[in-house]
């Protein structure tokens, strides 16, 4: 593949190693909320240049929600999850989940 | 004519699982909770676990019977025979004798169901009704949906939507087991019914898939969560596996001197492991050896530190060999391989010098499951493969020096529901791309603040 920062078609499929299927890259540019996947430069870098591609394409604020630790989704912790899920339970003790 | 499958009958499946945790010769460090940073205690766990597995879970009790109900679904599949892969030491002109035992027997073709039968049976036991996981591509996921229809519990399975969508064999596997497999993002958590909000088109992702099948366990009745691989419990089941092979290899009249299998989270390979982990603790000499993915060097150039299990860091901190949570490998083949941490347990065994971590590039792998296919027959699952590129590379070594090793290897599992992967070999579209130093050094970067644990290490980076 041509080393350039034009991102390969739907026709190039990749295997991804965490959900383990070949999967292309207009999944990984969106598989965030609609913003790239955390892993996509290492996992593109070699087919194209991702990072000057997705320069252009995202804002400053959506390039850092993007790659840089938020604090805010990395301290959802399984903790804070439970004693969620546990006011949940206490409001509507019938609901399943 | 020479014994090809050496089989144990099944008044010889083993009565006890063998816990490592006994025999560390450095005691394990517990997992602290994010939040404090002081160790996880059982009442942290138990909205998801039923208590009998986190007893399991914290267990140094060197043998745990393994129960008559779990025994009784064993045998379907166990034990499992033992083969002498004599086509591949010819092809090879090896000196070197080669057994693998063949875990891809199992209903789902996989060691999966080892735990996820035993983990079925403690929720059983415990009043669970209902087990949720996440699944990617299906592995997992079919394995726990099969030993929960044995045991007469609901499966819900949270199935990361593009893999539902592309991947529709093992979802067609777990409903045939009676699983309720469901699409992630769905709208049956509130963190699935968020992200929807926010994007109706969401193709979802493993992370999603993840919170939803935790948040189900937590809020819904006589509901807990199962996981597959990293922990003790499941290392623990998996033992079956190896404990099964030094019976077999007895009668066989060999003992290994390389034990060789393909390590992502860890389970497969301490399956067919720890029990000669134990042999080697006592003295005996063995070459145990884990391969992964060169371009995921977790157990190679990883330090040995405190990390979260996850990537949006909802698990425990766990001492570990790491490369960071984020640490992101470039394109491997391998969907089992995709840890970014090896199990603790693994971890420390490497840190004490009883497991040699070794990494191979993708290309040598399918190489090496295509030799193997060609001589022995079966059609290896990607990750598999990458135990077998290291078996190839002992018996050509062992062919070098002229020795009659022994080598014995887990096959772990088969490929064709895989086949993807091998169509992209055969269309030249795979390559090897080994990952830049640089880009470890900031994966690290991610760790740095959090605790060490009492044998950190730094990085071979």
């Amino acid at each position: 593949m041509k080393r350039d920062s034009t991102p390969p078609d739907d026709a190039n499929k990749i295997r991804c190693p965490r959900l383990g299927h070949q999967i292309t890259f207009s999944y990984c540019r969106r598989e965030n909320y609609g913003l790239p996947c955390f892993r996509t430069m290492e996992c593109w870098y070699p087919h194209f240049l991702v990072e000057d591609y997705l320069r252009k394409e995202l804002s400053p604020e959506e390039w850092d929600k993007a790659f840089t630790c938020s604090d805010k989704t990395k301290t959802a912790s399984l903790v804070e999850l439970i004693e969620q899920a546990k006011e949940r339970t206490r409001k509507s003790p019938d609901t399943g989940g | 004519m020479q014994v090809k499958k050496i089989f144990l009958p099944e008044s010889e499946l083993p009565r006890q699982w063998y816990n490592i945790m006994a025999d560390m010769p450095t005691p394990m460090e517990p997992p602290l909770h994010p939040g404090t940073g002081q160790p996880v205690g059982p009442d942290d766990l138990a909205p998801i676990f039923p208590m009998n597995l986190i007893e399991q879970e914290v267990s140094t009790q060197r043998w745990i019977d393994i129960p008559q109900e779990v025994l009784e679904k064993y045998v379907i599949w166990r034990p499992t025979p033992l083969y002498r892969a004599y086509e591949l030491e010819k092809h090879l002109k090896t000196p070197a004798k080669i057994y693998f035992k063949n875990e891809g027997v199992s209903p789902p073709g996989s060691h999966k169901p080892n735990t996820a039968i035993a983990q079925a049976y403690y929720n059983k036991v415990a009043g669970t009704k209902r087990i949720c996981t996440e699944t990617g591509a299906g592995q997992w996921g079919s394995a726990l949906a099969m030993c929960c229809a044995l045991f007469g519990l609901e499966c819900k399975v949270f199935m990361v939507k593009i893999s539902f969508n592309q991947k529709p064999y093992r979802k067609l596997m777990m409903q045939t087991w009676g699983a309720n497999c469901v699409a992630s993002p769905s709208t049956e958590t509130e963190a699935g019914r968020k992200i929807l909000a926010q994007d109706p088109d969401s193709p979802g992702s493993l992370g999603i898939a993840i919170s939803e099948a935790v948040e189900a366990a937590v809020t819904g009745k006589d509901t807990k969560y199962s996981l597959g691989s990293v922990l003790n419990h499941v290392m623990l089941h998996q033992t079956v596996n190896g404990l099964e092979t030094q019976k077999q290899m007895a009668i066989a009249g060999d003992y290994p001197d390389v034990v060789i299998g393909c390590a992502g989270g860890g389970s497969n390979f301490a399956g067919i492991c720890l029990p000669f982990v134990c042999d080697k603790i006592h003295g005996k000499d063995i070459d145990i050896i884990g391969v992964e993915p060169s371009s995921c060097p977790t157990m190679t150039q990883g330090p040995f530190a405190y990390d979260f299990g996850d990537t949006v860091q909802m698990t425990p901190l766990l001492p570990m060999h790491t490369l960071g949570h984020n640490f992101i490998p470039a394109p491997i083949h391998a969907g089992g391989l995709r840890y970014h941490g090896m199990a603790p347990i693994i971890s420390q065994l490497i840190l004490d010098n009883l497991i040699r971590p070794i990494a191979v590039h993708q290309m040598e792998t399918f190489q090496a499951g295509i030799t193997f296919a060609n001589t022995e027959g079966f059609i290896s699952a990607p990750e598999t493969n990458h135990a077998i590129a290291v078996v190839i590379r002992e018996a050509l070594k062992a062919k070098e020096e002229g020795k009659e090793k022994v080598i014995l290897f887990n096959w772990s599992g088969h490929g064709l529901v895989d086949m993807a992967a091998y169509q992209a070999y055969f269309e030249g579209r795979l390559a090897d791309y080994p990952l830049p130093a640089e880009d470890i050094k900031r994966a690290l970067a991610d760790i740095a603040p959090l605790p060490k644990p009492k044998q950190y290490t730094a990085s071979k980076i």
